[in-house]
């Protein structure tokens, strides 16, 4: 028996050998690949050459709907640039931003990314620091239509002086709210700050029965309105330091750790006050979504796909009117630039074309009527009085998230589920800021 | 007479009422799937969900069938599936046969230490290895990345079940065709194999099983529309800000109905095959 | 010494698992040799300045993390919890559907069917059926006044755990029905048919003999299922992320975490390591004591 024992573990112990030995010849392995990828700038050289001969094939990934009309006219719009160029195929691929991400993230880890592809923003400091974007600056430098991209978009997608990614659309938040379920409430227009909401929490409830508002406690929109909240208190997640790198100053400064404190208990107060559904402390974006289509509460800070929901909720929707963001201190709101990215790849000129298709007016013009990163598209519709906001629209700092939008998640979850006092969540979001950024080596002064 | 007549009548209705609990939490959300794929759109995300329909509507098997890659995905999953199982099996009858056989041996009982271990990686982390792998074997976007994936998963499990079918078999049986001059591979087709058939039968649901349900790796290594299998291609549905429940919903009825119709054609087996195995374990 | 005929079977034996074997080093072994690899490294793909030899501080990091025993915790709940309620469940439905009764057939069918449906589909079904305010199970469950009010299930702190439990043994049971079915059908009706001439009633007979027939095949589906319950991922990915604040994050998560979200395979790996022996020396602590018994 013990002897039995003893081969048994010595088996093991050879299994486990067996698997560092292995592991040694995968740590090359690792390493010819990168290699062999930064052989990439001759073989463009090459590839240029051939260019003319036999046409480029574009890897292009998108997260668009096929089932909508939006997808379908993205569908036939990247057809048409694809017919109209004999140089250059375009490979169209769909696939859903759940996967997307670590699609992404395999591929560029294995230097195979695609050569263009749809993304979140949330995304963009990540594969920035990944290295797997191409920079785009001079190409976009010499693009005709480059004056017509918001600037304050572009500035958004620039690191270091480098444009590192382009728009794909914009999802500009403003309030919509169901003016029926106001006016019955006898509100004629809707809060325009905090405190307005607050107040008119429990009249809205008396009157009407439903909530006033709407918030996503977790789930993927939940920083994004966070980091808006605290625009509009005049806070910041992460601000850059003269070195060049990025870190949170909450700690090192009362007045602004005393703003994010105030986001916190506003937070804390929209629950206790009834001016939210008690669920919608944890529910994540589809639900906030949902109830909102539905007319189960009045206001929601939302983007312009809630118009496409319309159909499911035909009458319910017919009192939507937008209106700016309620604020505090200084009107703002999330803007959400949703990027095009362009990966390093062999063929930078065919890509940056087409690239600059996707952003052109006719094609900008078709598919995103409402949310385009254009001054010239817009024009009328929900889509105007959106994009009015885009002057004072927040966008996340330049740094990998992963770490800190989970920080952020949890510090909602700590004030509202938990009951902390908003003080101590701020605090403890600002160290936990930190800490990500030195993970990543983003952290100023390390 | 085993029991009385009261007490086996009182038996029956347990067993009744045991039986349809059972059906009600195991059909529930297939109903629901089912109902919700014969609902018009605006009836589907209400405010009063009910299980009735007022106003059927093929609406949404119309799209998935007309509109989407629907049956490109179902046969893509249905070749990789197959595929999977047939190489799974044959695998898994050699291994299976020699872990029951020859565990005498040192080199077996460590193989099957490491069929063990291999049960023990979460798949999370073997997204990356595995990408980096089937890239230096040129087999990304191809449906060998997703056979050799399926199988490397299958094979632990059905060399294992293998293994308990052969135990329960006595080698007397083999040791005299053995005699007669059969090489061992002719032992096992000739002789095991035929015993065992709804081992077999019951193995390869189990691998086929698998490899349809599959959906991160489906995702990951396929980049086009032409190679997606069928998990993937369901959850495609998922749209950008809001999911076509209908269509999804439509979709998945489609592709569990023929497993269900499989399953039921060979539950038989199923139990037969696993009481084989049961015994010994 | 082997003799020659040994050697011979010993060639033939190697041989026959070989194709095996080749599977499990391209695509198992060399990811796990990694896994361990990494586990000592500096290895965080967003800040590749600094790699090199990290030794313990991996793991370190990992155990020193504020949600670690929180997953820790989970996981043991989670397996526990689970594998117990498709025990039983597998068991209670295997001896129902062994009874002669008409529409065994169907109803065997019907069992069978939440093992067929993908897990992404059956994890958002379920999640769309479990939600407060258009989800069907909250409406019924206040029609027949099970609860006052719709209840968030997957929302607090105190249930989304329990919930993605029960939505995991709806999946998981199945496999034990059939299991045990097959092993109720192979116990002799002799044997009980003797006993309840000695007078044995019901479940006399179902505790002393029926059960202890069924050692061996419970023994191998609940370990088999510990191992698969514990590095689960996918349903509490689908319907709750691990949240609220992780209060439904298992180990696996996290691990998931560390990898994709913070991208720290060196601290990702660390965790999977310790999961991994940690199961591996359970194994053989059972291996053990179960050999042990069966020559003692």
């Amino acid at each position: 028996m013990k002897k039995r024992f003893v081969k048994w573990s010595s088996g093991l112990m050879g299994a486990l050998l067996l698997a560092s030995a292995l592991s040694a010849c995968g740590s090359n392995n690792g390493k010819e690949t990168e290699s062999s990828s930064s052989l990439g700038g001759s073989e463009s050289a090459s590839a240029a050459l051939d260019a003319a001969t036999s046409p480029v094939t574009l890897k292009f990934w998108s997260a668009l709907d096929p089932s909508t009309d939006q997808g379908k006219a993205i569908q036939q719009k990247v057809k048409e640039f694809d017919d109209s160029h004999d140089n250059i195929n375009v490979d169209l691929q769909v696939l859903s931003y759940d996967v997307m991400h670590d699609k992404l993230i395999a591929a560029i880890n294995a230097g195979d990314a695609p050569d263009l592809s749809w993304g979140l923003s949330e995304w963009f400091g990540e594969f920035n620091k990944l290295e797997a974007l191409a920079d785009l600056t001079d190409s976009f430098n010499a693009w005709s239509d480059k004056d017509k991209i918001y600037p304050n978009v572009v500035e958004a997608l620039t690191v270091d002086g480098k444009l590192k990614a382009l728009p794909n659309y914009l999802g500009i938040r403003a309030l919509l709210y169901h003016e029926n379920i106001l006016e019955e409430a006898g509100l004629s227009a809707p809060p325009k700050t905090w405190d307005e909401l607050l107040n008119n929490a429990q009249l809205v409830k008396d009157k009407t029965g439903k909530e006033i508002f709407g918030i996503a406690g977790a789930g993927v929109r939940s920083p994004q309105e966070l980091i808006m909240y605290l625009a509009q208190n005049g806070v910041s997640l992460a601000e850059k330091q003269a070195d060049g790198k990025y870190k949170n100053t909450w700690q090192d400064n009362q007045d602004q750790l005393a703003k994010a404190s105030e986001v916190f208990q506003f937070y804390q107060d929209l629950l206790d006050k009834g001016a939210i559904k008690p669920d919608a402390k944890t529910w994540g974006w589809e639900e906030e979504d949902q109830n909102f289509v539905l007319g189960q509460y009045a206001m929601v800070v939302d983007g312009t796909w809630i118009e496409g929901r319309a159909s499911e909720n035909p009458e319910g929707m017919k009192d939507v009117k937008i209106a700016p963001p309620i604020y505090k201190g200084s009107p703002a709101t999330f803007m959400e630039i949703a990027p095009l990215f362009v990966y390093k790849s062999k063929h930078p000129q065919e890509a940056f074309e087409f690239a600059s298709f996707l952003m052109g007016a006719d094609y900008q013009k078709a598919v995103n009527p409402s949310a385009a990163p254009r001054t010239d598209v817009v024009d009328g519709g929900w889509g105007k009085d959106f994009m009015a906001l885009a002057s004072q629209g927040v966008v996340f700092p330049p740094v990998s998230l992963g770490g800190i939008t989970q920080a952020m998640e949890d510090s909602l979850a700590r004030v509202m589920l938990k009951k902390e006092k908003p003080e101590d969540v701020a605090k403890q979001l600002s160290a936990a800021i930190n800490d990500s950024l030195k993970n990543s080596g983003e952290l100023s002064g390390s | 007479m085993l029991i009385s007549k009261r007490k086996r009548q009182l038996l029956t209705v347990i067993t009744y009422v045991v039986l349809a609990g059972f059906a009600v939490y195991c059909m529930l959300p297939f109903l629901w799937m089912l109902v919700t794929s014969i609902k018009p759109t605006d009836q589907i995300r209400t405010l009063h969900p009910t299980f009735l329909v007022r106003k059927m509507t093929f609406a949404h098997f119309d799209n998935v069938l007309n509109n989407s890659a629907f049956l490109t995905f179902f046969k893509n999953s249905l070749l990789v599936a197959s595929i999977t199982t047939v190489i799974s099996l044959l695998i898994s009858i050699f291994a299976g046969y020699s872990l029951s056989r020859y565990l005498r041996f040192k080199g077996v009982r460590l193989f099957g230490v490491a069929m063990m271990l291999s049960q023990m990686i979460p798949g999370v982390l073997l997204l990356i290895p595995l990408y980096l792998t089937m890239k230096q074997l040129s087999l990304i976007n191809t449906y060998g990345s997703l056979i050799l994936a399926y199988t490397t998963f299958a094979v632990p499990l059905c060399t294992f079940m293998m293994k308990g079918f052969f135990d329960t078999i006595p080698s007397e049986m083999e040791e005299s065709a053995e005699l007669d001059g059969c090489s061992t591979v002719g032992i096992i087709f000739k002789i095991l194999l035929p015993v065992s058939l709804p081992s077999l039968i019951s193995t390869s649901l189990f691998a086929f099983l698998n490899a349809w349900n599959e959906y991160m790796f489906g995702f990951v290594f396929i980049n086009d529309e032409a190679h997606r299998t069928l998990t993937p291609g369901v959850s495609l549905f998922k749209g950008l800000y809001q999911t076509d429940w209908g269509s999804m919903m439509a979709a998945s009825v489609l592709s569990v109905l023929p497993i269900v119709v499989i399953f039921v054609f060979l539950q038989r087996y199923l139990v037969e095959g696993m009481t084989a195995g049961a015994v010994k374990g | 010494m082997l003799t020659l005929k040994e050697k011979r079977i010993r060639r033939l034996a190697i041989g026959f698992i070989l194709p095996a074997l080749l599977f499990f080093l391209l695509l198992n072994a060399y990811p796990l040799g990694q896994v361990l690899w990494d586990s000592f490294q500096i290895k965080n793909l967003l800040n590749k300045a600094v790699d090199g030899f990290a030794g313990l501080q991996n793991y370190k990091e990992v155990l020193r993390s504020e949600y670690f025993p929180t997953a820790l915790r989970n996981t043991v709940v989670w397996t526990v919890i689970s594998v117990a309620g498709e025990y039983l469940l597998g068991i209670a439905s295997a001896v129902a559907l062994n009874q002669r009764v008409k529409g065994r057939t169907l109803f065997r069918a019907m069992i069978i069917v939440p093992w067929v449906v993908p897990i992404v589909i059956a994890g958002m079904t379920w999640t769309w059926m479990l939600t407060p305010d258009y989800g069907i199970l909250n409406i019924w469950m206040v029609e027949l006044g099970i609860i006052d009010k719709p209840y968030y299930w997957l929302g607090e702190l105190n249930t989304a755990l329990l919930t993605v439990t029960f939505v995991n043994i709806w999946r998981s049971f199945p496999f034990y029905t059939i299991s045990l079915l097959a092993g109720l059908q192979s116990v002799s009706r002799d044997i009980i048919e003797a006993a309840a001439i000695d007078g044995a009633g019901v479940r006399r007979r179902f505790w002393h003999i029926v059960l202890p027939q069924l050692r061996t095949v419970s023994l191998t589906i609940i370990f088999i299922h510990i191992i698969w319950t514990a590095i689960n991922f996918d349903f509490i990915w689908v319907m709750t992320e691990g949240g609220p604040l992780h209060a439904s994050e298992t180990l696996p998560i996290m691990i998931y975490r560390y990898a994709m979200q913070e991208y720290n395979f060196g601290q990702a790996s660390s965790l999977a390591s310790m999961m991994l022996s940690f199961m591996a020396i359970c194994i053989a602590l059972y291996y053990f004591a179960s050999s042990r018994r069966q020559r003692g």
